[in-house]
Parts: C-alpha cells; sequence; structure tokens
C-alpha cells in the first residue's frame, strides 16, 4: 500500500518489475489473493538476496497460510521453471493429506475415483451433492474428513457466571474490592456481565433396518461432530437406545466405527422411535445434557410403535431442548410428504426439518444453526 | 547488497547473507530449514515481523530465544491469551504507589513544589511487554507467543503498534523505538489472524523436521546422546507422526525421550529402555496403548 518500490536504474527496474507482475498475475490465477504491497515487498526482497533463495522469499512473502503453499508452489513453478534451484521441504502434512483418499480404489477399478483428469475440487463438488446411500467406503471416508471441516457453532446460552466487562451490570464486589486498595478512595467502578457458552449438541442417529443405507455415514457423521466440541453427545436407538458417545471418541473415524458397532446391539432391527425417545429424556432429561441443548434426530419416521407415545415423548424433548431438529433423508425423494404415522406425530414438535441425505444438506444445516443466536423461542425455563 | 531506501538493522553480530545466519542460528543450537533461515533473513534486514506458524512442539519459540542469543539483546514476551487487552499489553498506571506517594507528601504538607503532573510521572508507570520493547534500544526481540489466542480485536491494536513502534502515553508523551526491535510472532492456528497483520510479516510455517535434522537437533540439544541414538530416537519419531495419535510429538518431545534414554543407558530406541521412557513421546493412555506394539519384544 503505502511502501513505494525502490530506485533503482531505470531498465533493471523496468524488467524487475514486468516479471514481478507477471508472476503476480500467475499467482492470482491460482487463486492466491495477491495485494499490490506484498508484490512491492517481494521485489523488493528478492533484490536483497540471491536468486537461488527466490522460492522461499516468495513463500515468505506471498503466502501466509498452510493451505496456499501448493497454488504458490504450481504458480512458482510455472513461471520460474521446474529446474530453478530450490531445497523444497515437503508439505504440511493438514495440507497433503486431503486430496489423496479418494484417489484409491481397492479392486483397482477405474470406476468414478480413478479417472486423474477430475480436479481434487471438482470431486469434492461431486461429493458434496452425492446421497449417502450411493457413496462407496472411500468416498465415505472422504466425507468424513469433510465433515470434520464443518464448523458447529451453535447457538450461545448464558451462563450463570459472570465475567468482567466494560459494559453491563454493575459489579458491586469488585469496586469495592478495587477501592480498598488505595485505601478507600474511588477507584473507578467496575461492570460485569453474563458469560456465554456454546449450546451441546444431543444428536440420536436411527440405526434400524430401514435405515442401514445411511447408518454407516450417519455414524461417520457423529464422529466428525462429536470431534468439535467436549460436551457433545450421541445416542442410536433401533428397538433400544444406546449412548454411544464414547465409542466415537477415538480418534480415527474406523477405529470408532468398529467400537460403536460393537456397543450397539440392534443393528438393522425395527424402529421404536418413540421409546428410544422416552429412554432418552427419562434417563438424560434430568442432567445437564439435553437441557437447552440442540437435539439432532437422524431417521426416516418409520415407526413400529405407538405413535401417540412418540408425540408425547417428542414434545417432552421440545420442551426440555432448545431446538430439535429432525434430518430426514426420505425428504429428499421427490414428493415426500410426512405421512408416515410416527413423522406425521413428531412434527408438531420438530424446529427444523431438513434433509440431511448428503454433504450439502449438513452445511446449510451447519449454517443454519449458527444463525439461531439470540433468538428466543420460548422462556428458558 | 543492501539497497537505498531499506535501512538493514546491523547490529554486532548480525549476518550479512541467508548462509551467514542459517551458520550463526546453528552456532546458536537451532538447526533452521532453509525456508527459516529466508524468511528470518527478510524479517531481519527489511524490519519486518516474521509470523511463524506449526504444530505445538516444532520450536516456534525457541526461534525467537535463539534470535535473542545471536544478536545479544534482550527477549521481551508477551504471551496472548484470550481476554488480553492494552493495559496489559501497554502500561498500567501504579495506582497504588501513586496514593503512597500522595500520603507521603500530605505528612509533610506545606512543602509544596511537588505537583501532580509529577503523579503521572514514568516512575509509576508499569511497563508491559510492548511499551518495553518500544523503549529499550539496542538489539531486542519482542516475542508475541500464541497470537491466535487473544481475541481478533487484539489484532487490530497490535497492528498499529507494529506500524510504527510509536506508544502514546496520554500523561507523559510519546514514546517512539529510535529503532525497531526483530518482531517474532507464534500462531497454532486456532484461529485465522487478520489479514492486515500477515500483509506485514514474514511467514513460514515450520515443519516437523525429516530424520536427518532431527537427530541433528537431538545432538544439538542432549549432548549426552550419541549419533547411533539420536538417528534411532529420530527414526522411531517419525514413524510415531505417520500414526494417528492424540497428541503427535514434536521436537520437544524427542528431546527429551533421547535423553531420557541415554539416561537409562541405551543405545537405540527400541525394547525396554523405549518401553520403560514410553511417557516421554506419549502423552495420553490411548496413544501409549497404541505405540506400545512398535516396541514389544517378539519373544513376548
Amino acid at each position: 500500500m503505502e511502501d513505494p518500490p525502490d530506485v533503482r536504474p531505470a531498465d533493471r527496474l523496468s524488467t524487475l518489475v514486468d516479471d514481478v507482475a507477471a508472476f503476480g498475475r500467475r499467482l492470482r490465477a491460482e487463486g492466491l489473493t495477491v495485494e499490490p504491497a506484498r508484490l512491492a515487498t517481494f521485489a523488493r526482497a528478492i533484490a536483497l538476496t540471491s536468486p537461488e533463495a527466490t522460492y522461499w522469499v516468495g513463500r515468505a512473502v506471498l503466502v501466509s497460510r498452510p493451505a496456499d503453499t501448493p497454488p504458490y508452489d504450481r504458480a512458482f513453478f510455472a513461471h520460474y521453471g521446474a529446474g530453478f534451484p530450490t531445497e523444497r521441504t515437503p508439505m504440511p502434512r493438514m495440507v497433503a493429506r486431503v486430496p489423496d483418499v479418494a484417489l484409491e480404489t481397492p479392486d483397482g477399478s477405474a470406476s468414478s475415483t480413478g479417472t486423474a483428469s477430475v480436479s481434487p475440487a471438482s470431486r469434492v463438488e461431486q461429493l458434496r451433492y452425492k446421497r449417502f446411500e450411493l457413496c462407496t467406503e472411500e468416498e465415505l471416508a472422504r466425507l468424513g474428513e469433510l465433515m470434520r471441516e464443518l464448523t458447529w457453532s451453535m447457538p450461545p446460552r448464558r451462563t450463570r457466571r459472570r465475567r468482567s466487562s466494560r459494559r453491563g451490570e454493575l459489579d458491586m464486589a469488585r469496586t469495592l474490592r478495587r477501592s480498598m486498595r488505595p485505601d478507600g478512595e474511588a477507584a473507578g467502578i467496575q461492570w460485569h456481565q453474563r458469560r456465554l457458552t456454546p449450546r451441546r449438541l444431543v444428536l440420536l442417529l436411527d440405526i434400524s433396518g430401514s435405515m442401514s443405507a445411511y447408518s454407516r455415514a450417519l455414524l461417520i457423521f457423529a464422529h466428525a461432530a462429536l470431534s468439535s466440541d467436549d460436551g457433545w453427545e450421541a445416542f442410536c436407538f433401533g428397538t433400544r437406545l444406546t449412548r454411544i458417545t464414547g465409542q466415537l471418541r477415538t480418534r480415527t473415524p474406523d477405529a470408532a466405527l468398529r467400537a460403536a458397532s460393537e456397543a450397539v446391539l440392534d443393528w438393522d432391527g425395527g424402529t421404536r422411535i418413540g421409546d428410544a425417545v422416552k429412554a432418552l429424556v427419562d434417563g438424560w432429561g434430568q442432567t445437564q445434557v439435553l437441557r437447552g441443548a440442540v437435539v439432532i434426530v437422524c431417521s426416516d419416521g418409520l415407526d413400529t410403535g405407538e405413535p401417540d407415545l412418540l408425540a408425547e415423548q417428542m414434545d417432552r424433548l421440545h420442551r426440555l431442548s432448545r431446538e430439535v431438529v429432525w434430518l430426514n433423508p426420505l425428504k429428499g425423494l421427490v414428493g415426500y410428504e410426512p405421512i408416515a404415522q410416527g413423522m406425521a406425530a413428531a412434527m408438531p414438535y420438530i424446529d427444523l426439518f431438513a434433509t440431511g441425505d448428503d454433504l450439502a444438506s449438513l452445511e446449510a444445516l451447519s449454517q443454519r444453526l449458527s444463525a439461531v443466536r439470540g433468538r428466543s423461542r420460548r422462556p428458558s425455563h | 547488497m543492501t539497497t537505498s531506501n531499506v535501512t538493514p538493522l546491523r547490529a554486532p553480530g548480525f549476518p550479512d547473507g541467508i548462509s551467514e545466519l542459517d551458520a550463526a542460528l546453528r552456532q546458536h543450537s537451532y538447526i533452521p530449514d532453509p525456508g527459516l533461515s529466508v524468511a528470518l533473513y527478510l524479517g531481519l534486514t527489511m524490519s519486518r515481523p516474521i509470523l511463524l506458524e506449526g504444530a505445538p512442539g516444532v520450536g516456534k519459540t525457541e526461534v525467537a530465544r535463539t534470535l535473542s542469543r545471536m544478536l545479544g539483546g534482550p527477549m521481551i514476551r508477551l504471551q496472548c491469551y484470550e481476554g488480553i487487552d492494552a493495559s496489559q499489553a501497554l502500561y498500567e498506571w501504579d495506582y497504588a504507589r501513586q496514593m503512597l506517594q500522595v500520603r507521603a507528601w500530605q505528612q509533610d504538607n506545606g512543602n509544596s513544589g511537588n505537583s501532580v503532573a509529577e503523579l503521572y510521572g514514568p516512575e509509576f508507570l508499569l511497563e508491559r511487554p510492548l511499551l518495553r520493547a518500544v523503549r529499550e534500544s539496542g538489539p531486542r526481540v519482542l516475542l508475541i507467543d500464541e497470537l491466535d489466542r487473544a481475541d481478533d480485536e487484539f489484532d487490530a491494536f497490535l497492528l498499529e503498534v507494529l506500524d510504527d513502534f510509536g506508544v502514546t502515553v496520554p500523561e507523559i508523551g510519546r514514546f517512539t523505538a529510535d529503532e525497531p526491535p526483530v518482531v517474532i510472532i507464534t500462531s497454532n492456528r486456532t484461529r485465522e489472524l487478520h489479514d492486515a497483520i500477515k500483509r506485514r510479516c514474514m511467514y513460514h510455517w515450520i515443519d516437523f523436521p525429516d530424520v536427518e535434522r532431527e537427530a541433528q537437533i537431538i545432538r544439538l540439544r542432549a549432548p549426552g546422546v550419541d549419533d547411533e541414538l539420536a538417528r534411532s530416537v529420530a527414526k522411531a519419531i517419525a514413524a510415531l507422526r505417520d500414526m494417528d495419535l492424540t497428541k503427535t510429538p514434536g521436537a520437544t518431545e524427542a528431546i527429551d525421550w533421547a535423553r531420557a534414554m541415554a539416561l537409562l543407558g541405551a543405545s537405540r530406541a527400541e525394547g525396554e529402555a523405549a518401553l520403560a521412557t514410553l511417557g516421554w513421546v506419549a502423552k495420553s493412555r490411548e496413544d501409549m496403548w497404541k505405540i506400545r506394539p512398535m516396541f514389544d519384544l517378539p519373544t513376548g
């Protein structure tokens, strides 16, 4: 911005400037944000150093986060030539790990993942709208990583504790304490305010027979979501409720899924949603787990239990929690109406009814939830 | 090859080129990767802050310590945390001391000549790291550690100070640094720093060292460790970093582990010595269980 370029002999200056400007265009074509000020710094920096340092000079000046390194490398070697002397260190692993997961097909078939012409970005784009039931194991694994990158910011709640702040209520205790130190001289009024904490997220996953095409994806989703906050909980149910929070706290998705499937005894059985919600509210409603939390139920709503029981229990759940979200994969199907008995019974107690059968819908959900913020739907007691 | 309007910092012991800087860092027990030397050199010669990012334990803070040793000046550290504000970073008035002074004046009353202005003199100023970095002269390193922990408003405030190294204290006046300090900013990437900060800084991502460099680092930092053990520890650590651990071991862990095994008289990172000292690399029970089989003896 305010940095004028160096004053140097006119001819040398113009070649340098042309060269740097051309490099800048290439970087921008690769998608990096390169402000004029940075290019000016870069020009000045290469004038200070020998040519073999140019690669690292650019890395220091033009790149400012790990994700920018690969595009920088492409632009650099396209502009200065691959034979340019550099000593490259391997890229940060968090960057390097991402693109190659979907490339391997264990059976060696060159299926949709085997085509090298598809760029990683567009493959992500395709995966984003692919329904979970149609995904291969590898794609699910890749999805798991993408889900981890989703930021789940829950609507905040006020806590009992206060913290000092510049506005808010009068903090009498601190004001007095402050004026003790200088022996009674008034030392200025202190203020404090209630602290805000993000609400808890509780996941309730249907793993019954009718949901079997989705259950793996749901567990991967739960694993990814739980990794973003310590207090979050996950339960799953078919005919009975199982808490799988502990199992899903394992770091790798594979180990987590294995542990979870050992804990759950009723895979692919029938569905009794009402009983499951009852067990959840009975068992956890008195604790801090459900009160004021955001509850996400993932189920197709095909219930074999009593609709009345489900309605009653959903009402309890709705009153205890802050938001009840219901993700129903069937909702994505053309012409679907929530008329299945169970679904119809639960509908009045749902704040947000969404699809949740592909990554895009989960992304939309995470954005919706973080937008809930200050709205007060009902008294908190 | 200095140029016209860049005023390079020329402290005694300041190296003249990238390879000289590299050598000087090594001489002061730090083994930089090639990119780091370039970023540091540019930061020093162009008087720009240097922003270092990387996983915990790769030696970000150590860079600042090494530079301060190299330049022969103090290291002034500003540790950032959530809610840090200007009074913790710049200065505060020593209110209690001012009150005492007033009481003392009251004792020998009538003895005027003591003006209120004196109460706001430099001796009542509690210097915090940023002001200290501005007021001190000579070579010095200002380390702004874990800036990502501070709230993002703090970035804007910092930008103002870093821009011209001037701090205004209304009651006294403006302090400006006659010669800017070397500024190292570190971040663990828990949030993205403000673009304007990044634009001003030389950036370098410190990656985990490769086996060769790791072995060198261990040798340098743990003098009691011989070459064979250092190499073997470096290899084992590299293998551990490829495992999916809760806490990926950094250089610090590698050094401690090597030192521990050297004390036990081991010559390689394997078998009983490795198992007994596993606590130096594995920092959680789950990790411990994952790593254990790597070192279990085949016989049992």
